[in-house]
């Protein structure tokens, strides 16, 4: 018997809405369709009349998650319009900031999978540990969610000795809980049920539709803009590049697992290598030169663009804003196909969505 | 600080571009638009030829090939969302759905009307 049957906009497997249809021959997916657009807020409209200094206040609000992203990128795009060279303090305290938005990202989203499979001890687990990274990003900008960590020319908050031990010792604390996590993410019979097999994205199909970030990771693209196109002093941290080929959503799982240790790694070597001198150029209303520029960056999800066009004047003439979801959504019928419906909750979540990003 | 060249193109070289770039193995980063100073539509391809971004741009079309042949959905939706904002025609995309913008508003506003229509015409088209 074929059915059709739709999921959300709103729905409780969803953290944001999207809609999705499935059509099912019995309890199998054979092809399924996404919509989405239900989260658009106009902020590219925004920023053409905004500054530079509201539009870092406006693009961080694009995302919840990976709000220093956001500003990162959009304050990248600009110095590169204007040949502002961010002091190296300033490059490694971004860096910082970015690894940690990682840590907390990649923490959230394997809580959910666990509470979406059904395994709700390991989530609240996760969770507990993920506040001690919470209380690292509090503690070095004041804020759990939109951090404000990033000026045009480089980064507003420093790190004095005692901060930097907090974090030292935050992260060592967080080693334990963290293999402890990967152990049972590797070993649990109840995840490998749940996880193994399910949701499959081959190689071949992730080049194909240029799937991104960890999601394409997980299915063997070695892809990384950290490596691959280094910004803010990312060539001076030695780091791996995780990557699986199995293409499922238990990769999808370990791929996340792994890169929270390579986060850790690079967060310990910009604190013990940090460069004395300033933080940023002390810039405060700035206009923006003609011209245009794109930077990317390698957010928790994957590579975020954004392109900025400048005009002579304080506001951007333009500003464009595309995230790792705008890539990653549109492989999600491909992972639904011939899949059971009782999995479609936990395969859309796998490629860690954004509606919020993607939709802008 | 990352590397980004600008280069001009003609539409004719938008295909065979983007068929070298994807040979090469080479990651399409988006497709960006907005009107220039002169009021022309200015669409860019941005390649990752790692570590540079290659932006190439094409001035002053409203009709140009589609790359989704090419880049499938990596170029698809960008091409849409630029189909919704700007009214840019891609020959060869499916626009019969949409993407981002509801479908009243495209029935009652029309296409291409979001961004080059000043915030504040907008809002009182909205309080109206």
């Amino acid at each position: 018997m074929s059915y059709i049957v739709p999921i959300g906009p709103y729905h409780p497997a969803l953290e944001e809405p999207i809609h999705a249809k499935l059509y099912t021959e019995g309890e199998i997916i054979k092809d399924a369709e996404v919509f989405v657009g239900y989260n658009h807020r106009g902020i590219e409209k925004l920023a053409t009349e905004r500054n530079v200094i509201q539009t870092l206040v406006l693009v961080e609000r694009v995302c919840g998650i990976c709000s220093h992203s956001h500003a990162l990128t959009y304050a990248m795009a600009v110095e590169n319009i204007n040949g502002i060279e961010v002091p190296k303090r300033g490059q490694y305290l971004r860096v910082i900031t970015a690894e940690l938005e990682r840590l907390h990202s990649h923490l959230l989203w394997l809580g959910i999978a666990c509470h979406i499979i059904g395994h709700d001890s390991m989530f609240m687990h996760i969770w507990d540990e993920r506040e001690i990274i919470m209380d690292l990003l509090e503690k070095l900008s004041g804020n759990r969610v939109n951090y404000a960590m990033v000026t045009i020319g480089g980064a507003r908050r420093d790190i004095d000795d005692g901060l930097k031990a907090e974090i030292l010792a935050g992260l060592e604390k967080l080693k334990a809980p963290m293999d402890r996590i990967v152990e049972i993410a590797l070993n649990d019979k109840t995840i490998a049920l749940r996880t193994k097999g399910v949701g499959t994205l081959t190689t071949a199909t992730a080049l194909e539709l240029g799937a991104i970030g960890p999601h394409a990771r997980a299915s063997g693209v070695d892809v990384d803009v950290r490596r691959d196109a280094p910004y803010s002093s990312y060539e001076d941290f030695d780091f791996n590049v995780p990557v699986v080929e199995s293409g499922d959503v238990f990769a999808r799982v370990v791929v996340r697992a792994l890169e929270c240790y390579e986060s850790i790694k690079i967060i310990e070597q910009a604190l013990n290598k940090m460069p004395a001198g300033p933080i940023n150029l002390g810039n405060k209303l700035i206009k923006i030169k003609e011209g245009m520029s794109v930077a990317l960056h390698e957010a928790p999800r994957g590579q975020l663009s954004h392109m900025v066009v400048g005009n002579g004047t304080l506001n951007n003439h333009r500003v464009s804003v595309h995230v790792p979801s705008y890539k990653n959504t549109p492989t999600i019928p491909y992972m639904l196909r011939n899949n059971a419906v009782a999995d479609a909750g936990l395969i859309i979540a796998s490629i860690d969505p954004c509606f919020s990003c993607l939709d802008r | 600080m990352q590397e980004y060249k600008v280069f001009q193109i003609s539409k004719d070289e938008i295909v065979p571009l983007a068929e070298r770039m994807k040979k090469n193995g080479v990651f399409l980063v988006m497709v960006h638009g907005f009107i220039d100073k002169e009021g022309r539509m200015d669409i860019s391809y941005d390649y990752a030829v790692n570590p540079v971004i290659e932006s190439y741009h094409v001035v002053g079309e409203m009709k140009v090939p589609s790359i989704g042949s090419i880049y499938a959905t990596a170029a698809e939706w960008p091409e849409r969302e630029l189909n919704e904002l700007y009214n840019v025609e891609f020959e060869g995309l499916d626009v019969s759905k949409r993407l981002f913008l509801p479908e009243d508003m495209l029935e009652t506003q029309g296409k291409g009307q979001i961004m080059v229509t000043p915030l504040s015409e907008l809002v009182e088209k909205n309080v109206k």
